[in-house]
């Protein structure tokens, strides 16, 4: 019976092979199915004894042949290593990290979400005779080792609502949170609330949460890993992957693919390597503080030992995220130490205590801490061909900005306030006193001598001569600048034609006077982001910082250096990321503007660096912050996890410069998709769509390929995103400077701005 | 004088394409005719066809499609468009389009800029109170504050109670609206607030934009009009003369129109009305020549019971009534003027070739419109089939019409319900009235509907009408 055991864990482990090289080395595979059908033949005329020999020579010859092919591992491969059935996921975690839990929420597939799973749960350890229960929440996508209704580990977005809710659960009962991270991404459907829109307030979430947070990655997919990974101590399975995008996706954007055709597995190969997911990559660029090494070709269920080591290593990460924070500790600290530099291995964790719990001075310390380490990650993806001197003069600015901003803003401006609420009221109390004298004087005037002729003569004047009108500040079609497009004498088409029986539209009065927007039924053509720059914001007010910081290829992906020089040269920009001041009438405000025409404006790691300094910037000169988005695809795949991990970089900053009172307003415009919607800019509480522009979280192609299903008409469009509460309003075009006047008024944060 | 070699597109129908090609035939200048598969019976195809040929007749889809209007004056190899009145007439874009593009074309009204310039409201009223031209007493500049609408509503009815109006009213206008939408009376202070909310909502959702204009409402006045005709370039402008057109249907469209504006030589006016129409025909003038006028275009003003003018709005375009001021004026004393042609003539380049002094006035006319309607139903326009249209030919008559003398023809219901303009003219009021009878008296307008009740038309109501002519 337990020879049979064996044997069917034998058949399992070879299934197991045969599928995570998917047809590469097949000699070895040939070699473990021949001697399995030897055993098979020989077994009816073998001793039990012998049989149990044989059985641990074919064994032997396993862990052999694994401990061959593990040296062989493809990036490809370890892909295809986390999305096997066979791969741990998270109950076994549950079963074997923790000594106790209790599942939140779930009973397979009755849950609100079966791929998302919440746990409370507890470690147990001894000091002396004493035990302590040390309590967790756990959150991370079940995979459940193949069950449909897991979803494969795709979270839909009320799964991430739920994280949502239970991060803030566990901040409000003080307990650490551990996180581990199996899904492929998450599962692009915009329902109220919508992926993006979900994953955004999950990142805005835990950029401010007040406990200390681990996760653990063994299958990032981009956003949907973001939604519960920024945390103080990112640990990664060794064969685990972390990526901006499936090998697949990668492969289908490198290659050009239309829907329905399929790269080649070289193809795929050759993204999966180059896009650098692994775990050893990510450490080394520093997107991941640990690697937790797993058995020969990837920890299943039976490796009771990697369990022990993971467990170890969550104590481990959790004691050094509050021993960081913590004010006293000086010993366990110091112990910690100098277990960093030696191996795990001969430390048990179980044997220290350190309570999880933090004091409200450590919290801060925590969240301050977080946000650093975040801050430092990525700089070296962009290109800043800045020289020492003018960094130096450059960090100087900016302590001496810091210094003034003190003082004028935390200190200065408090007291002032108060002498001038004073001068207020004394100046209401006398207003009161003299107004009743007056008015008894003019109504005994009035009585004796009636209106007067020079008072007729006025009215008359004002309601028949010129008035004073300012016509600059009047809103007409005087629009500074005109897109090429509007010098070709040619016809154009609104979309909507059809429906709505728009008559063709002549090109420069299209482009030119109507800025782009069909008179009939309001359709936005898509306008240069230089139409913006010259009609939203005042006069030649517009002052550019921080050009210099380049885009880059920091993955050394073949070929894409040219790409990135070419979009340089066509659009005469560094990167898709244009930071500047402005004024739109006379409110000075910082700008962030992604360009749809710089490869799509996607994000990678120089737009990340200059829209976090631009928030930063905004926070200091108390200057409210927009972030037009002239268009996105979202994170540059080209980067890799270097693009990914601006999605939790930015939002922390935009965090930042939130809690410190700034207001923040985002405007999309034509195409917004992905990453940054799903994070720093879909985490706005001011968000505005122009009409006609889109909104949402994955194209229609992965939309299809994900849920099966076509993407229903107008899934994106920003009045949905409306509808389903993503964005606050829509704008039209040429409405644009005006509603940004009236959102600097009637949402100005309380001490940034002014008039 | 004109250059024969132009072609114009007539990019108009009915009762002013007649009158357009007719005059291009004069001027001796090549035409192109479009119509729509409904206006297949009409007069301006049958008349294109018997001048012009075949070739000069196109089938469109619409007469609003500027594409398909482009493309026929291509593919005719037209140089110049007429718009007529209605359709593209004051339609700046057009103008400039056609004007701009690969393959220019010379457009038969007033430069683009002048058709914009006159055409937003707000910019009109300005520049006439930068040149003293009076106007609507109220505010001449797109409000957006409450307070400051308020104030302009309160200062308007004081003034209206100082001037002795009894019961003063005021209007609140969407500022970028236009075609009457967009306005509302209010006759109570206490009103205004909700009355100004109301439209400023409309108009921020129908125009984009939330500017209002709150002037006086201005009632029992006459409407009376300036024709101005200037060259291109706008070095010489001239009038020709005035026409007061009050009498109207209750949708305030003219039914009746006389040249010239008021006759003070035989009914007793409260006011200088000699004086009146010196002080508005200059006042036009001066706006005119503000903004460079360079072809035919109408001032419209209104004048109050006391005698007061108020400038309107300036149509830049010909109009319906041209014809009964061309009746009574006379250039180097020769009658036989036609407004239409010099306005081809003048769009085409040619210099004017007379000044004002050239241009004299004699006797008076009467335009009729004579169109199917009931006037005692609030002038509902009447469909059907004309089965007999006739009336006797006279030397004081003019008639123009796009209906069929010989045929029946069916009214279709698209359009503008006009159906014959007939213009009489007598050498005083006592003549024009008596000869404005005797030409309804004749005039033979039958026809009937689908279910065979006979054709309603507002002969009757013109006939009343004739005898109040020029009264206040």
């Amino acid at each position: 019976m337990d020879i049979e055991k064996k044997i069917q864990h034998l058949t399992e482990r070879l299934t197991y092979i045969r599928d995570i090289f998917a047809g590469k080395h097949n000699e070895n595979v040939r070699l473990l199915e021949t001697k399995m059908e030897d055993y098979r033949q020989r077994e009816a005329s073998l001793s039990s004894q012998d049989r149990a020999a044989a059985v641990a020579t074919l064994e032997d010859l396993f862990g052999f042949v694994e401990q061959k092919l593990e040296n062989d591992l493809t990036p490809m491969d370890k892909v295809r290593i986390v999305r096997h059935p066979q791969r741990i996921c998270l109950r076994d975690i549950l079963e074997n990290v923790y000594d106790n839990y209790t599942e939140i929420g779930s009973k397979d597939e009755h849950s609100i979400d079966p791929s998302m799973v919440i746990a409370r749960a507890y470690i147990t350890r001894r000091q002396g005779k004493k035990t302590f229960n040390q309590s967790v929440m756990v959150i991370g996508q079940e995979k459940g080792h193949g069950e449909e209704f897991r979803n494969g580990g795709s979270v839909k977005p009320w799964g991430n609502a739920k994280a949502q809710q239970y991060m803030q659960v566990a901040e409000i009962e003080n307990i650490p949170i551990h996180t581990y991270i199996f899904t492929p991404g998450s599962y692009p459907i915009e329902d109220s609330p919508g992926a993006g829109q979900q994953i955004a307030k999950n990142i805005y979430e835990l950029s401010g949460l007040r406990v200390p947070v681990v996760a653990v990655i063994s299958e990032g997919g981009s956003g949907g890993a973001e939604a519960i990974g920024l945390a103080d101590r990112r640990l990664m399975l060794s064969h685990g992957y972390y990526s901006v995008i499936s090998p697949e996706g990668a492969a289908a954007i490198e290659g050009r693919l239309r829907d329905g055709e399929r790269a080649s597995q070289e193809l795929i190969e050759r993204c999966a390597s180059q896009l650098k997911i692994t775990a050893q990559d990510n450490l080394r660029m520093g997107y991941v503080d640990r690697v937790i090494q797993e058995p020969e070709l990837g920890a299943r269920p039976y490796h009771f030992d990697f369990f022990r080591t993971l467990r170890q290593e969550m104590l481990r990460a959790t004691d050094e995220v509050v021993l960081g924070v913590k004010g006293w500790g000086p010993f366990r600290a110091l112990a910690l130490r100098s277990r960093k530099k030696k191996a795990t291995g001969n430390f048990d964790f179980d044997s220290v205590h350190i309570r999880w719990s933090l004091s409200s001075s450590a919290r801060d310390h925590l969240v301050e801490k977080r946000h650093k380490k975040f801050r430092q990650l990525s700089r070296y993806a962009a290109v800043d061909p800045r020289p020492w001197t003018s960094h130096f003069a450059d960090w100087l600015k900016q302590a001496l900005w810091d210094g003034y901003s003190h003082f004028k803003y935390d200190f200065f401006r408090r007291h002032t306030k108060n002498v001038s609420h004073a001068l207020e009221d004394i100046d209401a109390e006398v207003r009161v006193v003299t107004n009743s004298m007056v008015h008894f004087w003019r109504k005994l005037g009035a009585k004796l001598f009636g209106r007067s002729r020079r008072k007729n003569a006025e009215t008359e004047r004002q309601l028949t001569k010129l008035s004073e009108w300012d016509e600059q500040s009047a809103r007409d079609a005087n629009w500074t600048y005109t897109s090429p497009r509007a010098k070709e004498d040619r016809a154009i088409t609104c979309p909507n034609a059809e429906v709505q029986g728009c008559l063709d539209l002549w090109a420069p009065d299209l482009f030119g006077e109507f800025a782009g927007v069909c008179p009939n039924c309001g359709h936005h053509f898509p306008m240069e982001y230089q139409w913006y720059l010259n009609n939203v914001f005042d006069q030649s007010s517009i002052v550019e910082f921080n050009s210099d910081i380049e885009a880059g290829n920091p993955l050394s992906v073949d070929g894409f250096d040219l790409k990135i020089e070419q979009a340089k040269k066509a659009t005469g920009q560094k990167s898709s990321c244009m930071t500047f001041e402005a004024s739109i009438n006379d409110t000075k405000v910082v700008v962030a503007m992604l360009m749809a025409s710089f490869r799509g404006g996607t994000v990678g790691a120089a737009e990340g660096e200059k829209f976090i300094m631009a928030a930063e910037r905004a926070g200091k000169k108390r200057y409210p912050f927009l972030a037009y988005v002239h268009g996105t695809a979202g994170i540059r795949i080209q980067e890799g996890t270097n693009g990914v991990i601006q999605m939790p970089r930015c939002t922390m900053a935009v965090r930042r410069y939130i809690d410190d009172g700034g207001l923040y307003l985002v405007v999309y415009d034509t195409n917004s998709y992905a990453g940054p919607i799903a994070s720093f800019l879909g985490c706005s509480p001011y968000q505005f769509g122009i009409r006609s522009a889109n909104v949402g979280f994955a194209g229609p192609g992965v939309i299809a390929e994900t849920t099966g299903m076509a993407m229903p008409p107008h899934y994106h469009n920003v009045y949905k995103a409306l509808a389903r509460g993503h964005i606050q309003g829509i704008w039209d075009r040429r409405e644009i400077r005006f509603n940004l006047t009236q959102a600097l008024l009637t949402m100005g944060g309380r001490n940034l701005y002014y008039r | 004088m004109t250059n024969t070699a132009h072609k114009v597109l007539v990019a108009n129908r009915g009762e002013i394409a007649v009158r357009i090609v007719q005059a291009c035939r004069k001027l001796g200048l090549d035409f192109v005719c479009v119509y729509t598969a409904e206006d297949a019976g009409s007069g301006h195809v049958r008349l294109a066809k018997e001048l012009g040929g075949p070739k000069s007749l196109y089938r469109v889809a619409s007469y609003h499609d500027a594409n398909e209007l482009l493309s026929v004056a291509d593919d005719a190899e037209a140089t110049a468009i007429h718009p007529g009145y209605g359709f593209f007439a004051e339609d700046y874009r057009f103008a400039r389009r056609v004007s701009q593009r690969d393959r220019k074309l010379i457009f038969i009204g007033p430069s683009w800029r002048v058709i914009r310039e006159l055409g937003d409201k707000i910019n009109t009223k300005r520049l006439a109170r930068s040149l003293d031209v009076p106007t609507v007493p109220g505010s001449d500049r797109p409000i957006y504050d409450e307070m400051e609408a308020e104030k302009v509503a309160r200062t308007l009815f004081e003034f209206q109670v100082d001037n002795g109006i009894k019961n003063p009213l005021v209007l609140v206008k969407a500022s970028a609206g236009g075609g009457g939408m967009g306005i509302e009376e209010v006759h109570d202070p206490d009103l205004f607030r909700s009355v100004y909310r109301r439209v400023r909502n409309y108009a921020a959702r129908q125009f984009k934009d939330e500017g209002v204009l709150i002037e006086q409402r201005i009632r029992d006045f006459n409407h009376l009009e300036v024709q101005i005709v200037a060259e291109r370039g706008g070095a010489n402008i001239v009038h020709f003369g005035t026409r007061n057109c009050s009498i109207q249907s209750t949708g305030l469209q003219k039914r009746v129109e006389i040249a010239p504006g008021f006759d003070p030589s035989s009914i007793a006016y409260d006011f200088d009305a000699d004086q009146l129409l010196a002080d508005i025909t200059r006042h036009s003038l001066a706006l005119a020549r503000r903004v460079k006028y360079d072809n035919v275009g109408t001032w419209e003003w209104i004048v109050t019971r006391d005698g007061k003018p108020y400038l309107m709005e300036v149509n830049t375009r010909i109009q319906v009534e041209n014809g009964v001021s061309a009746a009574i004026s006379r250039i180097k004393g020769k009658s036989g003027v036609d407004i239409i042609a010099e306005q081809i003539r003048l769009g085409l380049g040619a210099p004017l070739g007379y000044t004002q002094d050239d241009i004299t006035f004699e006797g008076m006319g009467i335009e009729y419109r004579i169109i199917a309607e009931d006037p005692d139903n609030r002038f509902t326009p009447w469909v059907g089939l004309i089965d007999s249209f006739s009336w006797p030919e006279q030397p004081w008559l003019s008639m123009h019409t796009h209906v069929p003398t010989d045929e029946p023809y069916d009214i279709p219901t698209e359009f503008d319900p006009n159906l014959a303009l007939g213009i009489v003219w007598g050498k005083d009021i006592s003549e024009v009235r008596e000869r404005g009878i005797s030409f309804l008296d004749a005039l033979v307008l039958e026809g009937h509907d689908k279910s065979g009740s006979p054709l309603k038309s507002n002969i009757d109501f013109l006939r009343k009408k004739t005898n109040r002519i020029l009264l206040f």
